[in-house]
């Protein structure tokens, strides 16, 4: 994989881990303010992936653009792209499994990685009223492959049962999913603290590996429910050296995919 | 049918007149991306009241609406500010009780669009099988048993809103409406042929004979369009790809100020109330110079 890089951030790991999931025959499309899967899905295309098909914003086929610089459903994203994909379209091939990869991230996460974007508390009067399902109401029901994200890994977001389930995971664990007929679901879950994946019987959420300087006490500190450990959890892999100089000056130099860490954002 | 030589061309403040109160009204936009934005700040001005406001993406003129007191009802799938962060005047609206919001998974409420475009009683989805989202509303979304394969699938009731409000390019008198660099969106797909009235703003009126030499750029025809308001830099502060981009520092402003309801109110007084028409908005948010920096997408 190329000689490891020892000085690198949290924002780059996250972006290199969810890029070494994606495969070259993969297509791929992003939604709303998603700085961290736009950076790793042009950062698979340019090393291990180059055969990986983006629809920029869901619009721009195969779209190359320069640097990131707005955000990721601008039209800027879509720049030399075959196609500006009408979204009836899209929608159709999302359908039929044409498109079958996404990446979600939400406001709580549970142990079968349904997610919710949509309230905290009851819906009628929320405690807390979100932004919305969006996609991910419509992208767990449709047998993708989900690789979930999210920058703020506490008990807060990693919750025994979601309030509201915006988004299908694997529903109440086991052969749920399979039961109601809906295929494939979360595959990964990387946060700023570690990599989890599910256990394949139970479907509950297992740790894989923890960032550097993490421990797996930390993660089980936050995260609101019992995780799967198993033995000798290992670190997780570094970013290469080539990596690294690809997302930082090729790929994303204005370090927008740091806009998702809340307490260290910067404005452009 | 021949194109009726009918001038569809009004004001702001007669396309204004045509949405009433208490009106479904389906109004384009996408995050930072393309909005009727000087329509709404009229419909804003003259205070409707009681919209059910329909938008696939809601966005900053949903905020501005929910928080002038204009709107009862929210249909969308997800309300924010983009990369700007959380629409907060939507979120104090919904946790008070005062704005209901009818949340549906994109394909959901595309599939009741298209069946509203149809005239259809209900299209079908997968979408939002095992989710929170099918408990919601059974007046309007009902998982059936396909007849055919036995497959469960939800049923989308039709949604037909009363009138559609959009931002484009360009248009003639006629109403023959054109995007560039083609029809992307869902919204300007799909709320012309949905809704009952259409009404839409542009940056330019140009010649019927324009129309024709381009017709590959013409997303709605003259029949579905009731009237036609020129209002160059109408989206602003959100973008018209690829004319201008969206406004950063206007945004960003909103998404601070918005974070109380004073800084709310304060801001609509300053760029919605103040202003007496779209010439003065202009001036308020920058000018010709202001202008001149979303033209160079900067």
């Amino acid at each position: 994989m190329g000689t490891r890089a020892c000085d690198y951030t949290t924002d780059e790991l996250m972006v290199v881990t969810l890029a070494r999931q994606f495969r070259s025959e993969d297509i791929v499309l992003n939604g709303t303010v998603s700085f961290i899967p736009v950076a790793a899905i042009l950062l698979a295309r340019a090393t291990h992936a180059p055969g990986l098909t983006w629809v920029a914003g869901a619009v721009g086929v195969d779209a190359q653009p320069e640097p990131i610089i707005g955000n990721t459903l601008d039209p800027t994203m879509w720049k030399r792209c075959v196609m500006y994909l009408p979204q009836e379209h899209m929608w159709s091939y999302v359908h039929r499994g044409v498109l079958e990869t996404f990446c979600i991230r939400g406001a709580q996460i549970d142990k079968y990685g349904n997610v919710n974007n949509t309230v905290i508390g009851d819906y009628a009067r929320p405690k807390v009223r979100l932004p919305g399902s969006a996609g991910m109401g419509d992208m767990g029901s449709l047998d993708k492959r989900i690789f979930i994200w999210t920058t703020a890994h506490t008990p807060r977001t990693f919750v025994e049962r979601v309030d509201f389930r915006s988004c299908a995971g694997y529903l109440d664990g086991g052969d749920s999913r399979e039961r109601l007929g809906l295929k494939n679901g979360p595959q990964l879950v990387i946060t700023n603290l570690c990599v989890m994946d599910f256990e394949p019987e139970s479907k509950h959420m297992r740790l894989k590996s923890v960032h550097p300087g993490v421990t797996v006490e930390d993660v089980q500190a936050q995260t609101g429910f019992p995780l799967i450990i198993p033995r000798g959890v290992p670190q997780t892999e570094p970013p290469t050296i080539e990596e690294l100089r690809l997302l930082r000056e090729v790929i994303d130099p204005h370090g927008m995919r740091r806009r998702e860490f809340p307490a260290t954002a910067k404005r452009g | 049918m021949a194109l009726r030589k009918v001038s569809k061309v009004v004001t702001l403040a007669e396309a204004a007149s045509l949405v009433r109160d208490g009106d479904v009204v389906a109004v384009q936009g996408m995050g930072t991306q393309m909005s009727p934005m000087a329509l709404v700040r009229e419909l804003i001005r003259v205070g409707k009241r009681d919209l059910t406001i329909v938008m696939i993406v809601g966005g900053i003129g949903l905020d501005w609406l929910i928080a002038a007191g204009c709107v009862r009802r929210v249909i969308a799938i997800i309300v924010n500010l983009d990369e700007f962060g959380m629409a907060y005047a939507f979120r104090r609206a919904v946790e008070a009780g005062e704005v209901i919001m009818e949340e549906y998974s994109e394909h959901q409420l595309l599939s009741r669009l298209l069946a509203g475009a149809y005239g259809l009683p209900f299209f079908v989805t997968r979408s939002g099988l095992g989710t929170d989202l099918l408990a919601l509303h059974p007046e309007t979304t009902r998982v059936i048993t396909c007849p055919f394969t036995g497959r469960e699938v939800v049923a989308c009731r039709a949604l037909e809103p009363d009138v559609a409000i959009l931002h484009a390019h360009r248009a003639d008198a006629y109403g023959n409406v054109q995007f560039f660099p083609k029809p992307i969106w869902l919204d300007v797909d799909v709320f012309p042929r949905a809704a009952k009235r259409v009404i839409v703003t542009v940056e330019e009126i140009v010649e019927n004979e324009e129309i024709r030499r381009t017709p590959i750029h013409t997303g709605i025809p003259y029949f579905k369009v009731d009237a036609v308001v020129e209002v160059p830099y109408g989206a602003h502060p959100c973008s018209l790809y690829p004319r201008y981009t969206f406004d950063r520092a206007l945004f960003q402003e909103y998404a601070t100020a918005s974070k109380t309801a004073e800084g709310t109110r304060a801001f609509l007084e300053k760029y919605v109330y103040g202003p007496a028409s779209h010439q003065e908005y202009l001036q308020r948010v920058g000018g010709a110079e202001a202008l001149l920096r979303i033209r160079k997408w900067e």
